[in-house]
């Protein structure tokens, strides 16, 4: 670390030698966190800006011809803006605004999508914090594991949740089952809002249950003693200390649910209805009949709707940061009290309820797709399904999707675009936690890849890489698993950035500058004192971007055409027929496989507190 | 946690930090190693239109495909575009056997080609210049022909010429104007019914009445192939009402000039129809007694039978004696390296036995009226009295249409 000492010391042949090693990793590791940086931005620029770009430039260009006439007509087009086309066609704001408050009003497609995902957002909170408050506050067997398992809903097909919320809120389900049991009339939750938004909570609420975690695990419990000494109550404390660390990663939590189930798409048909259809649906119609210009156009508003809500959050969360050094996390309590207290009592009885609940939306639904699984033709209990997989492993055709080398390749692709995802994440936060005019702007648009249209995304990489482009007479190409990879650390990275740049942001500026005085190259403070200190973060990010990559789906068969690259969500998707028996089975393997390998990451990852 | 304890695990924890950043660094550089280039040859042929003199004097110094070209007479391969369940499903598909069996009759080898986007993913190559890269495609509808005419200036798809056996396929399934799609097999769009809940209506109006409140799950048209069946067959009914502009307007069979399929569907929406995303979505649902109709296709007991459930359950329905038909075709592509070979394939698909096993293992319906088929084949497999479909014409400027008007009255919120 201390270069400078000795260069010029003995003639000492290997003492030179060693010298000069250590000044070229010097070197090395002074320009690292640069060439990082432009390594990062040309993964971006190949895998994403640039293929999106083709998409979306077809909304401004007709005919070869540049126009916004696309944009104007969507506009003023009040079946998808409502009451708000009449302001974009010219009307006054008076008289759209006293049609906007009339019971009547018309919310329009995107107005309707921006409600349905402020309803999923609200739902996904209410979910997602008691199980934080759980998971950072208590201490009990398996505590753990259940915070590794969080994530597995994450990764599910669309079309297994169908199933699962079909066979749990379904007429026949295990819902209206219990409710008549205790005597109370069936309900109807399917094909309606009330179902899209339990979907959206089933995806995203253990989102805002691990950012949400994690930033409270990392609250020191110096500072609430501190503030208890000075004669603050509990409740007092926790609002004045605890509440204002955790409070930006709820929003976080909330900011990114919205943006994701503002861009929702085949869940809201498969539970709710084409009279629920949300501006992705409409996407995907639009481009499937090759409208182009009208499908780029749609997916423009998307991005710029979604762009703005993470803006909003990006800023609020540079204001709200809390300076911290080094914590010492507040200890967790047993979920079984050693000396029950009312107050004690009330809490737990809360966390009762909750369970209950979160059962029912989170576990029964899984517990539905494992019992379809292993559930034949005729309603009994049958291992065929999986026989099924044995099967097609063992005769397939060379052509034909076969479960293992869908298993191996959903694992090496995982941890190979995690590994590309991390030092991405770790890099855009650190350039975007910077003091520097635009930083915001920067940063929002590095979570451009949440944002965008995942329909376009896929036809943007067939165009960008599968086709590729031409060169001076050459037509370069990328396909196959290296860019598979690299389409999922994209897809991934912006979690990393999003669980490292808080606690960056947060981390005494002192502490940098001291290190920086004494000699230590910008990347040898970021490895040996940044790192560490936001070592968490960094692990919860990991963790997304494996989850990323074991459910994504769109860019993987686009860019698996003509290789054996395919992954379990492909395999799945292969296996639906008639019956959904071969799908679900392969399913399972996929929630057994995708939640073991969060365990594993993180233990290797280590424990969050003690840092 | 002591603080002892953090200190080593801090430690341990830089070591796997710097190795998950090195790692980083290698899988980037791994990344790069999946890029390809290769010569864009085919200049030399399409040089005409345009491009400049540097531009086809590199290109047109080594021929097109210049590589497999020379040297021996190998096994020419025949690439076969398709879509996914056609040689991979959980059931039956046909893809292997037709696979063998062309092989073992035939001098070739036979590779599939199965996209995701399906024939868009055609048009995109074609659109992005890059060679299409396989000889015909199977398993064209006419909608598919439709919208590729609309959307690509030049000519995707050959004239099948001439195809030994096509004399044979059914007059009313021929869906290309143009002979370039050859029909090689057809499904029917029908109801399928729980019969132990409900018995499904005889005619569209049926649909509407009380008892059938809720009964019955469609599907997306602009995302279905079934859903878009069902939709077409309600304009074949009741008309357009001259939504889809240019062109005249559709006349139904109901005789009723001034009750169009919007119409319908509107009756339809306030009984309660559930119109899902995809097939899957709407079977799914059925299948878990959501509702006891479904709008699916007429083959449903063949599945049924092979998977031992009570056909009970599984009960047809044409409304009004009719079915919607889907026809499928195969074409050869304009760009195809071995077109000959691809008119082979044509022929070979059509010879009766092969229509027979198409028909069995696809699960649907032969296109010509010579193919073998068990006898009891019919038993299970249904087909309506009055088989409905548009022409290509009649779709050409009108099916974007009534998807559109049937979309803006269906989700107007």
């Amino acid at each position: 670390m201390s270069h400078g000492s000795g260069g010029r010391g003995g003639p000492d042949a290997p003492e030179h030698r060693r010298n000069r090693t250590a000044r070229l990793r010097d070197r090395i590791e002074r320009h690292a966190l640069a060439g990082l940086t432009v390594a990062t931005v040309a993964v971006l620029a190949v895998v994403f800006y640039y293929p999106v770009g083709t998409v979306l430039v077809e909304s401004v260009v007709v005919d070869g011809a540049v126009t916004l006439g696309v944009f104007v007509d969507l506009l003023r087009d009040p079946f998808y803006f409502g009451e708000l086309a009449r302001l974009f066609a010219g009307e006054s704001p008076l008289t759209v605004a006293r049609a906007l408050v009339d019971p009547d009003r018309r919310l329009g497609i995107v107005g309707f999508t921006a409600y349905q995902a402020a309803l999923s957002t609200v739902a996904s909170v209410a979910l997602g914090l008691p199980a934080a408050y759980l998971l950072a506050r208590f201490e009990f067997p398996g505590r753990r594991t259940l915070r590794s398992l969080t994530i597995v809903p994450f990764v599910l097909p669309s079309i297994m949740v169908a199933v699962g919320f079909v066979a749990t809120f379904g007429r026949n389900g295990t819902l209206n089952a219990l409710l008549a049991a205790v005597g109370l009339g069936p309900v109807e939750l399917m094909f309606s809002l009330e179902a899209i938004v339990i979907a959206h909570a089933f995806y995203n609420a253990p989102l805002v249950a691990r950012v949400t975690t994690a930033a409270w695990e990392s609250v020191d419990a110096g500072a609430v003693e501190t503030a208890r000494s000075l004669g603050a109550g509990p409740l007092r404390s926790f609002l004045d200390v605890v509440a204002p660390q955790v409070y930006p990663a709820v929003l976080m939590g909330a900011a990114l649910t919205f943006v994701f189930t503002f861009g929702t798409f085949p869940i809201v048909l498969a539970l709710g209805g084409f009279e629920l259809a949300t501006v992705e649906v409409f996407v995907y119609r639009l481009a499937r009949d090759l409208n182009y210009a009208e499908a780029a156009a749609l997916a423009v508003v998307e991005l710029v709707i979604s762009l703005a809500v993470l803006g909003a959050y990006l800023r609020y969360e540079a204001r709200h940061t809390v300076t911290s050094r080094g914590v010492r996390p507040l200890p967790r309590r047993p979920l079984v009290p050693s000396a029950p207290t009312a107050g004690a009592l009330l809490a737990r009885l809360g966390l009762g309820v909750y369970g209950v609940v979160a059962a029912l939306v989170f576990l029964a639904p899984i517990a539905s797709m494992v019992l379809a699984s292993v559930t034949g033709g005729d309603g009994t209990l049958t291992l065929d399904h999986y026989r099924f997989l044995v099967e097609r492993q063992r005769t397939g055709a060379a052509f034909q999707v076969r479960p293992w080398p869908a298993i191996r390749n959903s694992l090496v692709f995982a941890a190979a675009s995690a590994l590309v995802a991390l030092p991405m994440g770790v890099v855009v936060a650190v350039v975007t936690t910077r003091r520097y005019r635009g930083r915001k702007l920067v940063d929002a648009v590095a979570m451009a890849p949440f944002a965008v249209s995942g329909i376009l995304v896929g036809l943007g990489l067939l165009r960008g890489l599968v086709f590729g482009v031409e060169v001076a007479g050459w037509r370069i190409a990328v396909a196959g698993s290296a860019a598979i990879v690299a389409a999922h650390a994209v897809a991934g990275y912006p979690f990393v950035v999003r669980t490292v740049a808080p606690g960056l942001e947060s981390l005494d500026r002192s502490l940098i500058e001291s290190a920086r005085a004494l000699g230590a190259s910008r990347a040898r403070v970021l490895g040996d004192v940044e790192l560490p200190l936001v070592w968490p973060g960094v692990v919860a990010g990991a963790a997304f971007a494996v989850a990323i990559s074991m459910g994504e789906f769109t860019a993987t068969v686009v860019l698996a055409t003509g290789a054996d690259a395919y992954t379990m969500p492909v395999a799945i998707e292969r296996f639906i027929g008639r019956r959904l028996g071969p799908a679900t089975a392969m399913g399972c393997v996929l929630l057994v496989v995708t939640g073991l390998s969060f365990v594993v990451i993180e233990r290797l990852g280590g424990e969050y507190d003690g840092i | 946690m002591t603080h002892d304890a953090t200190e080593t695990d801090r430690s341990a924890d830089r070591h796997t930090r710097r190795r998950f950043l090195a790692l980083g660094g290698a899988a980037g550089v791994a990344g790069l190693a999946g890029c390809s280039a290769e010569r864009t040859a085919d200049d030399g042929e399409n040089d005409g239109d345009g491009s400049d003199g540097d531009g086809s004097e590199d290109g047109g110094s080594d021929g097109d495909g210049g590589a497999g070209d020379d040297g021996e007479s190998e096994t020419p391969t025949l690439t076969v575009a398709t879509y996914g369940a056609f040689i991979d499903a959980p059931s039956v598909s046909p893809g292997e056997w037709l696979k063998e069996e062309f092989e073992s009759r035939v001098d070739a080898e036979l590779e599939w080609a199965t996209p995701d986007n399906e024939v868009n993913y055609y048009v995109e190559r074609a659109a992005s210049g890059a060679s299409i890269d396989a000889d015909l495609y199977v398993g064209l509808t006419a909608e598919d022909l439709v919208r590729v005419d609309e959307e690509v200036d030049d000519d995707l798809f050959a004239s099948a010429g001439e195809v030994e056996g096509s004399d044979a396929v059914r007059e009313g399934l021929r869906f290309d104007p143009f002979e370039r799609a050859v029909p090689f097999d057809t499904g029917y769009v029908s109801l399928v019914y729980d019969g132990t809940e409900t018995e499904a209506p005889e005619t569209f109006e049926g649909l509407l009445a009380e008892e059938h409140r809720g009964d019955l799950i469609a599907q997306n048209p602009g995302g279905s192939s079934t859903g878009r069946a069902f939709m077409l067959h309600t304009v074949a009914r009741f008309g357009d009402g001259g939504v889809a502009g240019d062109g005249e307007a559709v006349e139904g069979d109901d005789g009723d000039p001034d009750y169009d399929y919007l119409d319908y569907w509107a009756e339809l929406q306030d009984n309660d129809v559930r119109v899902l995303g995809s097939w899957d979505d709407a079977y799914t649902s059925w299948s878990e007694g959501e509702a006891p109709i479904v709008v699916s296709y007429s083959t449903d007991q063949v599945f049924a039978d092979m998977e031992g459930a009570n056909l009970e359950e599984h009960q047809i329905r044409f409304l009004n004696d009719q079915a919607y038909a889907t026809p499928e075709g195969m074409a050869v592509f304009a760009d195809a390296d071995e077109p000959d070979l691809a008119r082979e394939f044509m022929s070979f698909m059509l010879e009766p036995d092969v229509q027979g096993e198409i028909a069995q293992r696809n699960v649907a319906f032969p296109a010509t009226d010579t193919a073998e088929l068990p006898d009891d084949y019919a038993e299970l497999a249904q087909e309506p009295a009055e088989p409905v479909t548009f022409t290509y014409d009649q779709l050409q400027g009108s099916l974007d249409g009534w998807i559109s008007e049937w979309e803006r009255q269906f989700a107007g919120n």
